[in-house]
């Protein structure tokens, strides 16, 4: 049951991203972007992460995307059929290094021993708050002063000068 | 562990070589093209949870929200810029910026 | 007695950095005062010295030098040598400095002048002073340069500048082989102190004895001007009378003939070191006074001549009679200075005429200097009884009793010379003073006052050292309590004797000039001295042409050689070189300076393709497993 599921999100995921990919008008990409994000975030939960699952809902899909989704709007960057869009002389670059890409990796992983997966003991959710600000307080506080810093970065870029 | 670590990983690759694809395709448009980042992300992320279920250790699942962490930070500076230089060149095809020409 | 040496140091010192530092802003007047003052300072200090002077002390300031066995302290050491020359030195330097105040009262920049005065006077005193070799290098150097930089010190005529050049170049020479012969002594003998050294002469072979003082006359005649480095001293002439004076007159060529007159403990063992320090003596004696007959500038013949009575001081040294030298050395510093003086009043009074043959009739326009002028002459040339005559006879005396062909032809030689001395210093004496003339440029009378105290000492400096048979000389005496004297001594039927002859030879060349020059005869040979000197005369004007020997065994390869560097090697090769890879690298970077296009597609794609093809490439090795 479990991997029907597992197998079917992966192809929502799949299939979604692929639309937002092609998808020219750059909000309906978004739109596209957050169903992959949800089906993936599923998937998350699926492999006993419900936190990392929640919060990719919550910040990917919730805060990120829409920010995107305000960054176009601001811009006014929803119309399409003003913007050049990509030809196929850009797609078949992008798509040969891509399948060469997927192909070397694919067959790395099919070069390996398929290995018998061992049942992990599930992560339950105090462990993974023990390891996040035990084990890696450090690296916490260092992305507390990352997120700072681009506070600070994006407040003195948007800034309006004077000509 | 529901389904085998190899499919998790295929999954991942399959989502990485979309997000490059991305990337390459959208030149004339730097929202685009952070997306595509952010696909590439993801999959990173989905090989890292993976991992951790695989070994039944928390640190994969730590670093996957360590990654959100930093692409909010990475798309919050990133956006930013895409409004100032839009605000420049009323454009965000990325090879319109080429001052750094050596 | 540490006090009295320390300030005779440390006045020139203090004046020269006081005048050099912050001269410029002080009134003309406050830095002349201050530039005589320390000199004079110093001399009545020397006074003091002198009246506390009991036996040879050994002071030491400072350290200075110090790395393992080798030091090289600030030591001071004073015996008779060392003090006679200190009261020399500061007593003529503050004559000459009074009377510079006077000469240079026109000319502007008057603090680098006194600044470079009394630092010269520094220098050579720590140069007489100085206890150990370095430190006497230290003082050596230094005097060259203030020598390089008094020459010079109107340098904006490109003339005076070469002449400074010349005169630091050449003595350089000199300088650079006694400094091997110090850092050797220090290697044989792990001491610098000269006093030390001075007793461990037997220690080393007499061959290394003979290399070592052949490298001391080498540094000795560069600073002396002696035969053959003595090129550069009729050329320094063209710095200000009073540097004439103080530099090339009465201190500093003195140097030479004192280092030696210093380490004749040592050498005096080597008969081949004595040998060739009073064959150059001798040769550079009667080189001087071959060309002072000939030549036409004031100057130019005071000059020759101090080239020629320094080498009568080098013969003396190589006749082991070191007291005869320094007592010439100190006779002669008077009446040098004295013609030197006198030789700059007629000069300023005749609006920097320096040509004799257009002097004239001096005699009535300053009388006094003519007076003066008269007794610098007669005891350069060795009139009887003045000191002249007594220190210059005292050498050759040495020259004879030390007997042999050598030193019997060196006599002979010292002989002729002063008969050549006679008659170039009455040529002279007949040209500038007799016939008519007008004297007609003011000029300050201060310079003129500072030549009678010069005129008696010259005249009367032959009581420092009577000869034996009138009275023990006390010059002699008062040498014997520290030094040794290597002099053979003459019976006084002997010494007076020679006397005798040395007395007849000086009259007969005053009688030659007479003939040649006196009276009505003067008109004739300015008459002469319009044409073109031709034939011998040239050869004498001209220094022997040692210039254009010079110029063509050593000047000419050096320029060719340094042209092939510089235009074959450093342009063609080095320079080249280094430009052709400027030009390569230039050239291939701004190649791929290209390949950096500036947009940020190119390079995505590129990333993309590099990690497609190590994907590529792993999983290609991974397949073949």
């Amino acid at each position: 049951m479990e991997q029907a599921i597992f197998y079917i999100l992966a192809a929502v995921t799949v299939v979604a991203t692929l639309f937002a990919i092609a998808e020219k008008h750059a909000v309906h990409a978004i739109v596209y972007l957050v169903t992959s994000f949800f089906a993936l975030s599923v998937i998350f939960f699926l492999l006993g992460a419900p936190v990392v699952a929640v919060f990719e809902v919550i910040i990917y899909a919730g805060a990120i995307m829409v920010l995107f989704l305000f960054v176009i709007m601001m811009l006014d960057l929803g119309h399409p059929e003003r913007a050049r869009l990509p030809g196929r002389r850009d797609w078949w670059p992008a798509l040969l290094l891509g399948a060469v890409t997927l192909a070397a990796a694919l067959t790395l992983f099919a070069a390996r021993a398929p290995a018998v997966a061992p049942a992990g003991k599930a992560i339950g959710v105090k462990e993974f708050a023990l390891a996040l600000f035990g084990k890696y307080g450090v690296a916490v506080e260092v992305i507390s002063m990352q997120l700072l810093f681009a506070l600070v970065g994006a407040l003195y870029l948007g800034k309006r000068r004077e000509k | 562990m529901i389904v085998p670590f190899e499919h998790v990983l295929i999954l991942a690759g399959i989502l990485f070589a979309l997000g490059l694809v991305c990337i390459l395709v959208w030149r004339m448009n730097l929202i685009m093209l952070l997306i595509g980042i952010e696909i590439m992300l993801n999959a990173a992320m989905l090989a890292f949870v993976g991992g951790a279920a695989r070994w039944g250790m928390a640190d994969g699942q730590v670093f996957s929200l360590l990654i959100m962490a930093m692409t909010s930070a990475e798309v919050s500076l990133a956006l930013a810029m895409v409004v100032y230089l839009h605000r420049r060149k009323k454009t965000v095809a990325a090879d319109e910026f080429s001052e750094l020409k050596g | 007695m540490k006090l009295y040496l320390t300030l005779i140091l440390l006045f020139p010192l203090l004046g020269g950095a006081v005048n050099a530092l912050i001269g410029r802003k002080l009134p003309r007047r406050l830095s002349e005062t201050l530039a005589c003052a320390s000199v004079w300072g110093a001399f009545v200090c020397g006074l003091l010295t002198f009246g506390a002077y009991r036996a040879p002390v050994t002071v030491e300031l400072a350290t200075w030098l110090a790395d393992f066995d080798f030091a090289a302290p600030v030591t001071l050491y004073l015996d008779p040598l060392s003090l006679v020359m200190t009261l020399m030195i500061t007593f003529v330097c503050g004559l000459i400095h009074v009377y510079a105040v006077g000469y240079m009262a026109g000319e502007g920049d008057q603090a680098r002048f006194f600044a470079l005065l009394n630092i010269f006077v520094f220098a050579m005193l720590v140069l007489v002073l100085a206890e150990n070799l370095p430190l006497l290098y230290l003082g050596w150097e230094g005097v060259g340069f203030c020598s390089y930089a008094l020459i010079g010190f109107w340098y904006t005529e490109k003339k005076n500048a070469d002449a400074g050049r010349k005169a630091f170049i050449t003595t350089r020479i000199g300088d650079t082989l006694f400094g091997i012969g110090i850092v050797w002594c220090f290697q044989l003998f792990r001491t610098e102190s000269i006093a030390q050294i001075n007793q461990m002469g037997g220690v080393v072979s007499a061959g290394v004895v003979t290399a070592l003082g052949l490298l001391f006359l080498a540094g000795a005649m560069g600073k002396s001007a002696q035969v053959p480095l003595m090129v550069w001293l009729p050329d320094a002439m063209a710095g200000p009378t009073p540097v004439s004076a103080q530099i090339h007159a009465a201190t500093m060529v003195t140097a030479g003939v004192y280092l030696l007159a210093r380490m004749y403990p040592l050498f005096g063992a080597s008969p081949a070191v004595m040998a060739a320090v009073a064959v150059t003596g001798a040769a550079s004696a009667f080189f001087g006074a071959s060309c002072a007959l000939a030549q036409r500038d004031l100057k130019r013949i005071l000059a020759y001549s101090t080239i020629s009575q320094i080498g009568y001081m080098m013969l003396g040294v190589g006749c082991g009679a070191v007291t005869a030298a320094t007592f010439h050395l100190l006779v002669h510093a008077f009446f040098k200075a004295l013609l030197f003086l006198g030789a700059g009043c007629v000069i300023a009074a005749l609006h920097h005429e320096q040509d004799i043959f257009r002097m004239g009739g001096v005699r009535k326009g300053l009388p006094l200097t003519f007076g003066a002028f008269l007794a610098g002459a007669a005891c350069l040339a060795g009139l009887p009884p003045t000191g002249g005559f007594f220190s210059k006879d005292a050498i050759l005396a040495a020259a004879w009793a030390k007997g042999g062909l050598l030193y019997g032809g060196l006599y002979g030689l010292g002989l002729v010379t002063a008969f050549i001395t006679a008659v170039y210093t009455f040529r002279m004496l007949y040209l500038v003073f007799g016939g008519e003339g007008e004297t007609t440029h003011r000029f300050p009378r201060v310079m003129e006052f500072m030549l009678p105290p010069l005129a008696l000492l010259g005249l009367f400096g032959g009581l420092l050292n009577l000869p034996e048979y009138l009275s023990a000389g006390w010059l002699g005496r008062f040498f014997t309590t520290a030094l040794r004297d290597g002099a053979v001594q003459l019976s006084p039927g002997g010494e007076l004797a020679l006397q005798g002859i040395a007395a007849a030879v000086s009259l007969a060349g005053l009688a030659a000039a007479h003939l040649r020059y006196g009276g009505a005869r003067r008109q004739k040979r300015l008459e002469e001295a319009a044409t073109t000197p031709r034939g011998m005369t040239a050869f004498l004007l001209n220094g022997w042409y040692a210039d254009s020997l010079y110029r063509l065994l050593v000047i000419r390869p050096y320029e060719a050689l340094a042209g092939f560097l510089w235009r074959r090697v450093d342009e063609g090769v080095i320079d080249d070189s280094l430009d052709r890879l400027a030009d390569g690298l230039g050239t291939a970077g701004q190649g791929l300076g290209r390949w950096s296009c500036g947009r940020v597609s190119v390079y995505l794609l590129s990333f993309a393709a590099g990690l497609a093809l190590i994907l590529g490439w792993l999983a290609w090795g991974w397949g073949l497993d």
